[in-house]
């Protein structure tokens, strides 16, 4: 009996079948019992309606490593039609593209409705197989069908004899739904019921105890909340003090603008969707300019459209946090896949030099933890500062512990000039200083202006071309990247001793995969660490070059095509990289860093293209 | 004005000998006209907030005192709605031509008119792309009876047609061939609570030899005194009738202002940011 412990995947067509409807039920009944749910491998379409829809959630007792490989233990397939690439089989679209990788032994779950589906090769491994007519019982005999989640929520449950007495599944229905009467509880409750006497009756005609897996509450576990990273890294933002948003929608960033607008208002803000991404960035660098602290969010093609400004950002001195929530490009790309491709972008997107800082969180707590850092930069060294997530890490979700957020962020400490700051002198908004950091004074403090200008500027604003004024002005500049790189760099996460094995160097999202690679490596025999990178630019090579020139192969794993932090890393510290790459819009499977790591220790191979040759199957073609 | 007289609009300025417009254009009227409505407004620079748009006339940012803020062609109006949004206490003033606004900020000038946030907007309308040598402007073409439209060349666009379409709450047209009369537009576009377009026409000397001064004087007509601002029907007629009889109205051509709440600044001092409460943000994780 596997006891807290497992992978389970729930597939369907998107939207109609409520996918994400029965892993939000699920994460949040399992994290208030004390679990740990990780949903972070998103497996939904950018249209909105009708194509194949998969989330993966694993649940595990203490917090998980990782979201682990692509084997999974429990299997549910939500639809109950024909799919039109495979119109002779119907039911069948989930258990087609996911139940190869059930492990045996494994169970799955289907809707029955319009049939049974041939399993007799998944159940010649063992796997268990539950067929239940879910939308038949909600049509049929509860004239309600959208209860059919219900159903095979309260099948889930009872096959992981789980919430036997329903009292958990009853709390989050009359949370729900209770402010529309009593009946429709009592609906979803009878639909739960009936998806588990379901379950009951196949055990008992195959003879069956058990699955093999239960759920089991943990008693007496903390608060703990069911969080995503947009959500995580807003509150944060919050609480540090930024009080304006904008953002325009865009997949993966808009449930960041929809958390502001819900919550910023609360604490004296405002949250504003632009005409479009230039109206966004431009009207939170109106809003920076005046003092608020200012953030904006989008992903790559929103940050393409907002490059112009980071110049204006740059050379003006206004500060402003930018979230990129990566998603695979270039151009419209994928919309809902998972990349890093847009390192090159944030480090060097846009025309001229400028000062600029990219931190990038590889957790959903960090996203958390590491936006303080971002809202502070921003505010002392008065450039913007990229903050690089990813469709994984914004939209996925895990348990985290309450007190993380409660004990988190106090509001930045601020360094706007006062009136009895400029009185006396002519005030100069861009005085030259040794660290590079001028005086900030915002309109409205009396005794003095602040001319704020995206021309090349005196220190007092005003425009120039002579030679020494703009070759000091640039310094000034610049002179602030040295100044960070001394005083708030932040050198990368090591795990392991560097020099005795291979060098797993990652940045972002990774990071879980990487540390259970390094664990099962471990077990091999072979001795990695993992260096982990959060702050990359400007990148810190007095910190990094020396654990990696420790010895052993640097083999730097990435989501993108070229290795964008490999060059950087190359570029910097003058140390060979080998490349581990993965671009085809899946997260990052420890296993196959497993292999990676063999080829490149074994094989010498230099790059390692990974998730191509792979038996993949074909997703139906999407377009947003 | 006389040398020596400076005015507090004249300091932490470039000195007026510095000033890189072209002896004779629009832009100076509008300058002085914008220095009188601040001092008639009797505000001070430190309250004041001017965001200049790219051409020959944002550079008037730098020509009066003032907070400042420049950043790309035609991001003006979103800088400035920005800027008000977070601190309501402000005056925010762009300052723009036909080119920032018309072409590259089009999208910014129509969804201004929208919002309606209480910015004023000068257009110093010239028909042309001074700073790069005379291109055509959205705006240019405007009275030539011999310009034949094409794909290349298209037909002019006004202003106050697309402003009343979109929503604006506060539309006039000035000429900086009489500043009086600009300063008194300004007074009255500044003092509106909403967005208000100016469209000053200000001859280029340099590059539009077809809407000169004389031209202009030829051309403008005041608004008539019974015409019902606050009627977005009689500013439609105004328009047509003018159009009709190939003349330019300046003055005050629609207000109306929209119903608003007590915007406040945002907090950003310490002591505003302290004290979140979380629990809002995580009851709905859980
Ligand atoms: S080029 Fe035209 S608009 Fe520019 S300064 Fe000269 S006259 Fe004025």
């Amino acid at each position: 009996m596997i006891v807290n412990q497992m992978k389970l995947l729930v597939g369907g067509v998107q939207l109609r079948d409520g996918v994400s409807t029965i892993t939000d039920i699920v994460g949040r009944i399992l994290t208030r019992c004390g679990l740990h749910v990780m949903g972070v491998e998103r497996g939904f379409a950018s249209t909105i309606y009708g194509a194949h829809q998969y989330d993966p959630l694993m649940i595990t007792a203490a917090p998980a490593l990782s979201w682990g490989d692509e084997a999974i233990d429990i299997l549910v397939g939500l639809e109950y039609d024909a799919n039109p690439d495979a119109p002779e089989q119907p039911n069948r679209d989930t258990i087609l593209r996911h139940a190869r990788h059930l492990v045996d032994g494994g169970v799955l779950l289907y809707d029955s409705s319009s049939g049974p589906v041939p399993t007799d090769d998944l159940e010649s491994r063992g796997v268990r197989v539950f067929p239940i007519p879910a939308r038949q019982i909600a049509q049929r005999d509860l004239k309600k069908e959208v209860v059919k989640n219900v159903v095979m929520t309260g099948a889930l449950f009872r096959l992981l004899e789980f919430d036997q007495d329903e009292q958990q599944l009853r709390r989050l229905l009359e949370q729900r739904f209770g402010r529309k009467g009593p009946a429709l509880v009592d609906l979803n409750l009878e639909a739960a019921r009936r998806g588990r006497a379901v379950v009951e009756q196949v055990l008992r005609e195959r003879g069956w105890t058990s699955v093999g897996y239960r759920l089991e509450a943990v008693p007496g576990a903390p608060a703990r909340v069911y969080i995503g990273g947009n959500e995580a890294l807003s509150i944060a933002a919050i609480q540090a003090g930024v009080r304006f948003y904008a953002g325009y929608p865009i997949t993966p960033a808009s449930s960041i603008l929809e958390f502001m607008e819900a919550h910023l208002p609360r604490y004296g803000g405002r949250a504003l969707q632009g005409a479009n991404e230039r109206e966004s960035i431009r009207a939170a660098l109106g809003a920076s300019a005046t003092g608020v602290l200012s953030m904006v969010g989008t992903s790559g093609p929103g940050l393409s459209l907002k490059v112009e400004e980071l110049g204006v950002a740059g050379i003006t001195e206004t500060p402003l946090v930018i979230v990129d929530a990566m998603r695979a490009g270039p151009s419209t790309g994928m919309p809902t896949k998972a990349e890093q491709g847009d390192l090159f972008l944030v480090t060097t997107g846009g025309h001229g030099e400028i000062p600029r800082i990219v931190l990038a969180p590889s957790t959903i707590e960090e996203c958390y933890t590491l936006m303080l850092d971002a809202v502070r930069l921003a505010d002392v060294y008065q450039c913007p500062v990229f903050f690089l997530t990813d469709l994984n890490l914004s939209e996925g979700r895990m348990t985290l512990p309450e007190a993380t957020f409660r004990a988190g962020p106090r509001a930045v400490q601020r360094f706007l000039a006062t009136e009895a700051d400029v009185r006396g002198d002519r005030y100069a908004r861009y005085r030259m200083t040794q660290d590079g950091i001028s005086p900030r004074l915002v309109p409205g403090t009396r005794g003095a202006v602040a001319k704020v200008n995206s021309t090349e500027h005196d220190e007092f604003g005003f425009v120039t071309t002579d030679p020494p004024k703009r070759v000091a002005m640039m310094d000034k500049r610049m002179r602030k990247m040295g100044t960070y790189l001394q005083r708030d760099a932040r050198p990368p996460q090591v795990h392991g001793i560097p020099g005795r094995g291979p060098i797993l160097v990652g940045w972002g999202a990774t990071k879980p995969a990487l540390l259970e690679a390094q664990r099962r490596l471990g077990a091999e025999g072979v001795q990695a660490t993992v260096v982990h990178f959060t702050h990359l630019w400007p990148f810190p090579t007095h910190l990094a070059k020396p654990l990696l020139e420790a010895g052993g192969p640097v083999v730097v794993v990435e989501h993108n095509y070229l290795g964008q932090f490999a060059d950087v890393i190359q570029a910097h510290c003058l140390v060979p990289t080998r490349r581990v790459l993965k671009y085809n819009g899946r997260p990052l499977y420890p296993s196959e860093v497993v292999r990676a790591v063999h080829e490149v220790t074994h094989n010498g191979a230099v790059t390692v293209r990974l998730g191509g040759t792979e038996p993949v199957m074909v997703e139906v073609g999407v377009d947003a | 004005m006389p040398e020596g007289a400076k005015t507090i609009w004249d300091q932490n300025a470039t000195p007026r000998h510095r000033i890189q417009w072209c002896p004779g254009c629009g832009d100076y009227a509008v300058l002085n006209a914008l220095k009188a409505a601040l001092t008639a407004l009797e505000l001070t620079p430190f309250e004041v907030l001017l965001v200049g748009g790219i051409g020959c006339s944002g550079q008037i940012r730098n020509y009066l005192n003032g907070n400042s803020f420049y950043g790309t062609h035609g991001g003006a109006l979103a800088y400035a709605l920005g800027a008000k949004m977070a601190n309501p206490e402000l005056t925010v003033i762009a300052l723009a031509d036909d080119g920032d606004t018309l072409a590259i900020g089009v999208e910014n000038f129509v969804h201004t008119c929208r919002r309606d946030p209480d910015v004023t907007l000068v257009i110093m309308d010239n028909g042309v792309y001074g700073l790069t040598k005379g291109q055509d402007s959205p705006s240019a073409g405007l009275g030539q009876p011999d310009w034949v439209p094409s794909e290349e060349h298209p037909p002019f666009l006004d202003p106050v047609k697309l402003a009343l379409a979109s929503g604006a709450t506060f539309i006039a047209q000035s000429f900086s061939g009489d500043p009086k009369h600009a300063t008194e537009v300004l007074v009255e576009a500044v003092r509106h609570r909403g967005f208000a377009v100016v469209n000053d026409f200000s001859p280029c000397v340099t590059y539009n030899k077809f809407n000169t001064y004389d031209w202009f004087r030829a051309h403008v007509e005041p608004v008539p005194a019974d015409h019902d601002v606050e009627s977005a029907d009689a500013a439609w007629q105004l328009i047509r009738d003018f159009e009709r009889r190939a003349k330019l109205p300046v003055g005050i051509v629609y207000r109306h202002p929209r119903p608003k709440g007590d915007a406040r600044r945002l907090p950003m001092w310490p002591a505003e940011l302290e004290r979140v409460d979380v629990e809002p943000m995580l009851a709905g994780l859980r």
